[in-house]
């Protein structure tokens, strides 16, 4: 009996002892529940709103660019681009060796993937490949359940109405990958031209949606949304017509043309030649097409119009003689005979016209182009005087337009002569300065300017971007302007005129004045050879002459100033001047 | 009939009403997963509650006798059944489970826990150990618990096997059985386990390994283990509010409406509502203790009691453990609260026998 009651007391004990152990169960769960729920709360919070909380970065659409006559050149066209979630990033792999065949995956696709993984973003998206086609799109929206995860975004992205027209003028876009830490990777900024002078403006402001998504990497809903404020629109001077006929000219030749509106300043046309493509490059261009457009020997990627810089040659005689007239009270009727050449010391500098031009006063010698006359002219006049004076029409400083990068030319004179050479000035080198060559540098853009303020004799200002202004007068005589712009009529409608066979066909009549401008200096020896100094066609391209001619038209009523620079293509009046004829036709007829 | 009556008028009712307050909340919360998706599980959950709670009254009305009288009968068909269901069973989610009949998927498997129960219960009322040599007879009940474990881990359930290794365990225990032999046992099975270790599924294995160390593979076995105490942690004090979990609605959590449930009302009750479920089972398995304690003498009363509330409620404790992150993943619902038919009709079943045990007390 006792047994059986021990028994019974063993057997309660147990029972107890279960009990416990289950009570102990209980309180293990309440604890890690307490754990989860109370004390770490916030951090699983946070953790589920990793999950489900997907933030995408919204790009504001870039201002479009008009032209002068309200045409788009440069807008924005859609852009379908696959993303995939930022925490799936592990799956790119996989996903790229699966689409492969379907979706190609380029190596510059791939270098993309790659920037794009390796950069702090806010987005939790990573774009893995762009431009989609319609047949992509199709096959990615048809096999959509067997790659969850992807998604696909419709983008706006920079389109330029032309490949390669406007190029220098608008410049292209692009990313800014020094930023350190940025937030918006897949932000393109202006990166030359208009685009990059104004970038603040065509930039507008991004905002970001806020999507709630499930586990399968679908989209449920959009939580909240801050909109992308769009860019503002500019308006230019340009004009889409005469900028495509000037570059359509100026194909198979290096060079520029510049027109300016003599009444606003507004730049019409910059065309640089040869060009590059902006949209590829605002795609983003592959470091192999860079390379090759940096190594191209005709360099594609100068903006000829602002930085590339040439000797002014023949065109700079109309300042000269401007100087002359205007402040050394210079009699005009003045004659010299033009021989050939004019001796200073030991030295003979000859005039371009071997045989001479015999006697000549200063409005032929414009019309003609008479070095020699110039030369008698230079032994009259300081440098530093007309190196002053030349600033008043923009010349070796820049003139400020409203695109990057212009370079300021050269203006020599006798201080900068010693500060760069450590010489003093030679009077030969007036001689040189005169006729536009020498150490003088000039850019198209100031050649245009130049010609532009002597056709209206006020302070014209360029600019690309329309802008309403009046401009200062220059404060020069009159009479002694008309006198050269007369002598800029001749030089284009008079028979002996160095640009009469460019001469305009029209009632509307032009005015010019050519100029050739040396790339190479001639030796003694070349002039005293039998044949004469190497004709032009001769010589290696490299040493060819620039052919320059700047003009304004019409005559008695400047509407357009422009300057046609081709390089090494010999005199000005053999290859700048037809094509300013054509191109200044077609301003006329269109757009007076 | 009066007797019937009678019978009826003495269910404890308080008990009853626990119970069905229990599968009312599993009601709510399939009604939260089943939110805003065209599915028919939240009425086949209702018929389903409908016939388990059926089923509940009719065995507290049976009396205890019946079970102690046909045991190893239902012993024996329940092993028939479970034979077909792990050869030749209708194959799921990568398990041979179940049993197709008549359209009805059933599973032997839960059913056997009660035959087990009520034949170890048998063995050891008729078998009472006072020598030494009577523990040769233990035999017959590890026997009698070897063959249905086997049986299920090979379908392969880890968690139904594991729990009816513990509920033997627990019977054994309550019956007496001395600490020496539990120490054989336990030695029997170290020496056993490599070759149980070898021979389970590689995903199983995976399974437990993932326990100590969920966040080392976030994707693979460990992604279910981290984003349930997401769910449960991000719930906080009060919860998202009912139908509003992100982690159960966006499909973070895996199973939503069955081994997971709990992880959902995490979400959506929060600290507030785990915690009153908690309490709800507490009170459910201490009320079926008080009924159970007072059979002092009865010893096959005093071990089905004990057997069938250790089944309900070590279900319950390994299914929340799992989801909070304490157990391994081992793939068991959590009693009357999950969906699935018959894990549901099994604890309505033991719960019967409870009330059917209270009835006798309140008899005599």
């Amino acid at each position: 009996m006792s047994r059986d009651v021990n028994l019974e007391k063993k057997l309660r004990r147990r029972a107890l002892i279960l009990g416990l152990s289950k009570s102990f169960l209980s309180l293990l769960i309440f604890g890690k529940l307490f754990y989860l729920q109370i004390l770490q709360k916030s951090k699983y919070g946070k953790l589920s709103d990793i999950n489900r909380l997907k933030v995408k970065i919204l790009y504001p659409e870039r201002g479009t660019i008009f032209d002068f006559y309200d045409q788009p050149i440069a807008s924005n066209k859609t852009d379908y681009q696959l993303s995939i979630f930022k925490d799936k990033k592990n799956l790119i792999n996989k996903y790229i060796l699966k689409l492969n065949g379907h979706i190609e995956f380029s190596k510059k696709d791939l270098q993309d993937i790659k920037v794009n993984l390796s950069e702090q973003d806010l987005s939790d998206f990573i774009i893995i490949k762009k431009s989609l086609t319609w047949n992509e799109l199709e096959f990615l929206e048809f096999m959509k359940n067997k790659f969850p995860f992807l998604i696909i975004t419709k983008e706006r992205v920079r389109n330029y109405k032309n490949d390669l027209i406007f190029s220098h003028v608008l410049g292209y876009v692009g990313y800014k990958r020094e930023i350190e830490k940025k937030k918006l990777s897949n932000l393109k900024y202006g990166i030359s031209g208009i685009e990059k002078k104004l970038d603040s403006k065509l930039l507008g402001s991004d905002g970001w949606i806020k999507f709630e998504t499930n586990s399968k990497g679908e989209i449920k809903k959009e939580i909240k949304k801050k909109n992308a404020i769009p860019g503002g629109n500019i308006k230019t001077f340009l004009i889409g017509e005469i900028q495509e006929k000037a570059y359509e000219e100026m194909k198979g030749i290096s060079g520029a043309v510049v027109m300016i509106d003599c009444i606003n300043g507004g730049v019409n046309c910059l065309v640089s030649s040869p060009s590059f493509n902006n949209n590829e490059f605002s795609d983003g261009v592959s470091v192999e097409k860079w390379n090759s457009l940096l190594d191209d020997k005709f360099n594609p990627l100068l903006n000829r119009c602002v930085a590339g810089l040439y000797s002014p040659g023949s065109t700079y005689k109309l300042i000269a003689a401007l100087h002359a007239i205007e402040n050394l009270n210079y009699n005009k009727n003045r004659k010299f005979f033009c021989s050939g050449h004019v001796k200073l010391g030991k030295r003979k500098f000859h005039c371009w016209k071997k045989e001479g031009h015999g006697e000549v006063n200063l409005f032929e010698a414009i019309k003609k182009s008479c070095d020699c006359y110039f030369y008698n002219l230079a032994k009259e006049l300081k440098v530093d005087d007309l190196a002053e004076f030349s600033k008043i029409f923009s010349l070796g400083k820049s003139t400020g337009i409203d695109i990057p990068n212009e370079l300021n030319g050269l203006m020599p004179d006798s201080l900068w002569k010693i500060k760069n050479r450590g010489e003093k000035w030679q009077k030969g080198e007036t001689f040189n300065t005169v006729i536009g060559q020498g150490f003088m540098l000039s850019t198209p853009l100031q050649i245009s300017v130049m010609t532009a303020r002597i056709a209206t004799g006020k302070k014209i200002l360029p600019s690309v971007v329309y802008k309403n202004r009046k401009f200062e007068d220059l404060q020069i005589n009159k009479n002694n302007l008309n006198f050269i712009k007369k002598s800029m009529y001749s030089v284009v409608n008079e028979i002996n005129g160095t640009a009469f066979s460019s001469k305009l066909s029209g009632i509307q009549k032009m005015a010019g004045k050519t100029g050739t401008s040396q790339v190479r200096k001639i030796s003694l020896e070349e002039r005293e050879r039998k044949d004469g100094v190497i004709k032009n066609e001769d010589l290696v391209y490299k040493l060819r002459d620039h052919s320059i001619f700047t003009c304004y038209a019409p005559f008695d009523k400047p509407k357009f100033a422009m300057t046609v620079v081709a390089e090494h293509m010999g005199s000005g009046s053999k290859v700048a001047a037809p094509i300013a004829k054509r191109v200044m036709q077609l301003a006329l007829k269109k757009y007076l | 009939m009066s007797e019937l009556i009678i019978k009826f008028k003495n269910l404890n009712w308080f008990f009853i009403f626990l119970v069905g307050f229990l599968s009312f909340v599993g009601l709510v919360m399939i009604y939260s997963a089943t939110f805003g998706e065209e599915s028919n599980i939240l009425i086949s959950h209702v018929y389903k509650i409908i016939f388990g709670f059926s089923l509940m009254i009719l065995f507290g009305l049976v009396e205890i006798e019946f079970w102690k009288k046909n045991a190893y009968i239902f012993y024996f068909i329940g092993l028939v059944l479970l034979i077909i269901a792990s050869f030749y069973g209708y194959l799921g989610k990568g398990a041979r489970r179940w049993i197709n009949f008549y359209g009805i998927n059933f599973q032997p498997s839960e059913i056997m826990k009660i035959f087990l129960i009520v034949s170890l219960a048998k063995f050891f009322d008729e078998k009472k150990m006072h020598e030494p040599r009577d523990y040769l007879f233990l035999f017959v009940p590890l026997t009698l618990v070897v063959i249905p474990f086997i049986l299920i881990l090979i379908q392969p359930d880890l968690g139904t096997a594991m729990l009816i290794l513990f509920v033997s365990v627990v019977i054994f225990f309550i019956s007496g059985i001395t600490f020496k032999f539990f120490g054989i046992l336990g030695l029997l099975s170290l020496i056993i386990t490599p070759y149980l270790w070898g021979g389970l599924k590689e995903y199983q294995k995976q399974r437990i390994l993932t326990l100590f160390d969920p966040e080392n593979d976030p994707l693979g076995s460990g992604y279910h283990i981290i984003q349930s105490q997401i769910a449960v942690g991000s719930g906080g004090t009060f919860g998202k509010g009912w139908t509003k979990g992100t982690q159960s609605h966006l499909d973070f959590l895996p199973e939503k409406h069955t081994d997971f449930i709990f992880s959902m009302l995490g979400e959506e009750f929060g600290f507030f509502g785990t915690i009153s479920v908690v309490g709800l089972i507490c009170l459910i398995t201490y009320m079926a203790y008080y009924i159970t304690g007072r059979f002092v003498h009865d010893n096959f009363n005093r071990i089905v009691g004990y057997g069938v509330i250790t089944n309900f409620f070590f279900a319950s404790f390994i299914n929340m453990s799992m989801v909070i992150g304490i157990l391994p993943i081992v793939g068991l619902p959590l009693p009357l609260v999950s969906y699935g038919g018959s894990s549901m009709l099994t604890y309505f079943i033991g719960f019967g026998i409870i009330l059917s045990l209270d009835r006798k007390i309140k008899f005599n």
